[in-house]
């Protein structure tokens, strides 16, 4: 690591607490006096000074920060988030007055709308109309076979008849109708 | 989370509801204008004729069902040939 205190060469052992208390000038004059003259004689001691001077302020604790730092920090943490929301969610914003049943409501018309368009493209819509002036029931327009019979209702009225003009006895005897009996008149 | 689980449901409802009946009334859309007003002119005459007769046109129509599908042409043919001399 960079940053790695590198240890300290080692002084007089007699001198040693009174080379701290000299660094952080808390000796007292004559003590001082007495350490300097020490130092003129001792190359360990000067140079363990010198290491004292470069290692004490690497391990002195970090200054606290100020609390308007915290507080320009926190109100520009909180600027950015608004701002990030701002940018992601403006539909939501849109929406916002929409929120609970609105939304499905909403979904529901536009649906509605749309299916209503693609009738209208196709021409179901005229014969949907064209269905209500009819006035048939609607059971009756759904059902390809009751279509299919009142379709083929002229047919089934001369049924008998035109198996008896084609040679061809009817399968079974049975009562005409009155409008059977009309065009067996014609 | 919830409501859009919930527009899904009805998105899904409304869409079902929409083949649904486009589905129903597939039959009566295919057919032509000139098949539309038969079948109306027919089932506006079936409303007026007397229970017997609606019976008997059930029963004429279920023994219709049952013949063969030349026979059924060859009726056909006929009945045709007898409404254009008629015309």
């Amino acid at each position: 690591m960079e940053n790695r205190v590198a240890p300290l060469q080692g002084a007089c052992k007699s001198y040693e607490e009174d080379l701290v208390l000299y660094y952080y000038a808390e000796t007292g004059a004559n003590e001082r006096a007495t350490i300097e003259q020490h130092l003129e004689q001792c190359l360990r001691c000067r140079k363990f000074v010198d290491d004292l001077g470069r290692v004490l302020p690497q391990m002195a604790p970090k200054p606290e920060l100020p609390q308007m730092f915290w507080n320009d920090y926190f109100r520009e943490t909180v600027a950015k988030l608004d701002e990030q929301t701002a940018r992601q969610n403006w539909w939501r914003r849109w929406f916002a007055p929409m929120n609970g049943w609105l939304v499905p409501a909403f979904g529901t018309v536009a649906i509605a709308v749309f299916a209503l368009a693609l009738m209208l493209e196709k021409g179901d819509f005229k014969s949907t109309t064209e269905t209500a002036s009819v006035n048939i029931p609607a059971e009756v327009l759904v059902d390809s076979n009751q279509l299919e019979f009142f379709k083929s209702l002229e047919i089934l009225e001369s049924l008998s008849t035109l198996e008896q003009q084609d040679g061809a006895q009817p399968e079974r005897k049975s009562s005409h109708t009155e409008s059977e009996r009309g065009t067996r008149a014609a | 989370m919830k409501t859009r689980n919930l527009l899904l449901v009805v998105i899904g409802f409304v869409l079902l509801l929409e083949s649904g009946a486009r589905a129903a009334g597939d039959d009566w859309r295919k057919l032509n204008p000139k098949e539309k007003d038969k079948i109306r002119r027919n089932y506006e005459r079936w409303e007026k004729l007397p229970p017997r007769d609606k019976e008997h046109l059930r029963e004429e129509w279920d023994r219709w069902n049952r013949m063969p599908q030349d026979r059924r042409d060859q009726l056909k043919q006929r009945f045709e040939d007898h409404r254009r001399g008629q015309d």
